[in-house]
């Protein structure tokens, strides 16, 4: 190890490290792209943040206060698009980036210049998405989900919003391929899969997924351009088409969507537990079976989307069942976080805290996604506020914690600084606050009957709206305090040992801190790599 | 060299092969799209 170590310090010092704006543009180091993808995803929360605090503003109280109704639509649709193609997607790919090559002993991404064009595709997409708030019929206001015949009365945004989705499915399905092939291909002699991190694991399960899905979504949009512009009539009931059918591709592409924004949350905190733990990993193998059969399940579940369109009995019974199901696995990587914890020498730095409510939150996340898999409770909350609540809990304490809970981990050996544990502390009680004063009124708005997807809504519901929207202003402005802490850091934090975290393994920890330029240019030795693999 | 020759045509081998599994997903939707609406 220790020679590995002097050869990477040695090589830094002679690293031909590009400068200036060249380094970016061109850039072809898993390192700097990596960087690259989590400012941007960065970016874009804060964007469809501020966007998410627009829709609490109006909803703050009952009646039409600050936006217009076509405007508030728009809002809903961009921030969702923004927060899961923008935010959360871009940042696992960052991470990813980064981590995948340090934990399977890879000098690089296996195909760099792939990786650069990657990543530059999403600005080019998120600006014609952008674009879209300034062109005339404003920015598309018919949900995420794209369903026509709503998207098709779409303004001038229609064609910008179909290539930038385009855009951004191309990207991914590049990112993924790169993280398939460096897997398989680039893993250090000696690293077989069951010794990889959980991290390089879940990615390359998510990675599958993506190459499987990607394509659906961009046929279901290529099959819109086509109604809309070409008189096409896929989903036109007009022209002998349905609508119906729409939503059945969409959500083939749309379930398997949500595992990809919350497996690689699975590998981190299965990093993140054992290392505050100190102890290895209860059941690793079973959280890698765990993890593709939830992958595989995901294919079979997706009209749970959509039981109120009306389907046979059969269809209803093999949804539900199946929807079901996936608990049972997810179930299991449940009990191997506790069993991991259990007698444990716990210590709670603030990954470790993100990673603890991570398994909290989504877990009550998941078991109100039960709730919507029971067809007849079903038709009661289809989009009502109670489906808003259940993947928010999914999606921020789940996703969005877990990245975070990276962040604050990864920290110390991207930059060879330790954040302020003190605001990393306040960071995350004032986030774990805000999120549930923010989402938990959501589900008694739900079970109340407010719908969804509505700028204005009846006097009774007013009281826990008004909660929610504190707890979102709560849980907005704290986030400047991310941005703070990892800014304080990079500037002037304390220097970080090789090892700063007590009980971590894997390979990244056997590399010197901050991590070399070029790292493992040769690979690690076997005894490295079996240290490294301690689960 | 050898061995970096070899990874690199697995590489490349690889990375195409999951581009033509990703485009037959695509153009496999439209056209069960297609063959659906014409029952």
């Amino acid at each position: 190890m220790a020679n590995t170590a002097a050869h990477d310090a040695t090589h830094d010092a002679h690293d031909h490290r590009p400068q200036g704006l060249k380094r970016w543009l061109y850039a072809t180091n898993h390192k700097d792209i990596g960087t690259m993808y989590l400012v941007f995803a960065c970016v874009m929360f804060f964007l469809g943040g501020a966007m998410a605090l627009l829709i609490r503003l109006e909803l703050f109280q009952p009646g039409m206060q600050f936006l217009d109704p076509a405007f508030y639509n728009s809002m809903t649709t961009m921030h969702a698009l923004l927060m899961i193609f923008g935010a959360v997607m871009p940042a696992w790919t960052g991470l990813a980036n980064w981590m995948v090559p340090l934990q399977v002993g890879a000098p690089d991404m296996a195909l760099p210049r792939l990786n650069n064009f990657s990543f530059w595709l999403l600005p080019f997409a998120f600006t014609l998405l952008l674009l879209t708030l300034f062109v005339p019929g404003g920015a598309p206001a018919g949900g995420w989900t794209l369903y026509p015949p709503l998207s098709l009365q779409a303004g001038d945004s229609f064609p910008l919003t179909i290539f930038a989705i385009h855009l951004l499915g191309i990207s991914s399905i590049l990112g993924a391929i790169n993280v398939i092939v460096t897997i398989m291909n680039m893993r250090a002699p000696g690293m077989g899969l069951l010794n990889m991190s959980l991290f390089c694991w879940t990615w390359l399960i998510t990675a599958y997924l993506l190459i499987l899905v990607m394509p659906v979504l961009a046929g279901a949009v290529t099959m819109l351009l086509t109604d809309y512009f070409f008189d096409t009539a896929f989903f036109t009931a007009a022209g002998g088409g349905d609508p119906v059918m729409f939503q059945h591709i969409f959500w083939f592409f749309g379930h398997p969507e949500v595992y990809i924004l919350i497996l690689p949350a699975f590998g981190v905190v299965s990093e993140i537990i054992p290392t505050f733990s100190r102890k290895p990993l209860f059941g690793y193998e079973s959280m890698v079976y765990a993890t593709a059969s939830i992958a595989f399940l995901s294919f079979i579940v997706w009209a749970h989307h959509m039981f109120t369109v009306g389907m046979p009995l059969a269809g209803q019974l093999f949804f539900m069942l199946s929807t079901m199901l996936i608990a049972v696995p997810t179930g299991v990587k449940v009990f191997n976080w506790c069993a991991t914890m259990w007698k444990g020498s716990i210590s709670f730095e603030t990954p470790m805290l993100f990673a603890i409510a991570f398994l909290f939150l989504f877990t009550l996340g998941g078991l109100s996604g039960l709730m919507l898999a029971i067809v007849p409770a079903d038709f009661q909350y289809h989009d009502t506020y109670f489906v808003v609540a259940h993947f928010h809990y999914v999606l921020v304490p789940g996703s969005v914690f877990a990245i975070m809970a990276a962040v604050y981990y990864w920290l110390p050996k991207w930059s060879g600084r330790m954040y302020d544990e003190k605001i990393g502390k306040l960071h995350f009680w004032m986030s774990a606050i805000g999120v549930n004063v923010l989402f938990f009124p959501q589900h008694f708005l739900g079970l109340a009957g407010m719908p969804r997807r509505i700028p204005d809504y009846a006097t009774q519901f007013a009281d826990w709206n008004m909660v929610s929207s504190v707890g979102a202003v709560i849980f907005g402005f704290s986030q400047l305090l991310f941005v703070y802490v990892i800014w304080k850091a990079v500037r002037s934090g304390e220097t970080a040992p090789q090892r700063p975290w007590e009980g971590a393994h894997g390979l990244e920890w056997e590399l010197p801190t901050p991590a070399p330029y070029h790292s493992w240019d040769t690979p690690p030795p076997r005894e490295v790599i079996t240290k490294g693999a301690m689960h | 060299m050898a061995i970096d020759a070899e990874r690199a045509r697995r590489v490349k081998r690889s990375a195409v092969l999951l581009g033509l599994v990703a485009f037959a997903f695509y153009a496999a939707f439209i056209l069960m799209a297609v063959l659906g609406l014409r029952d």
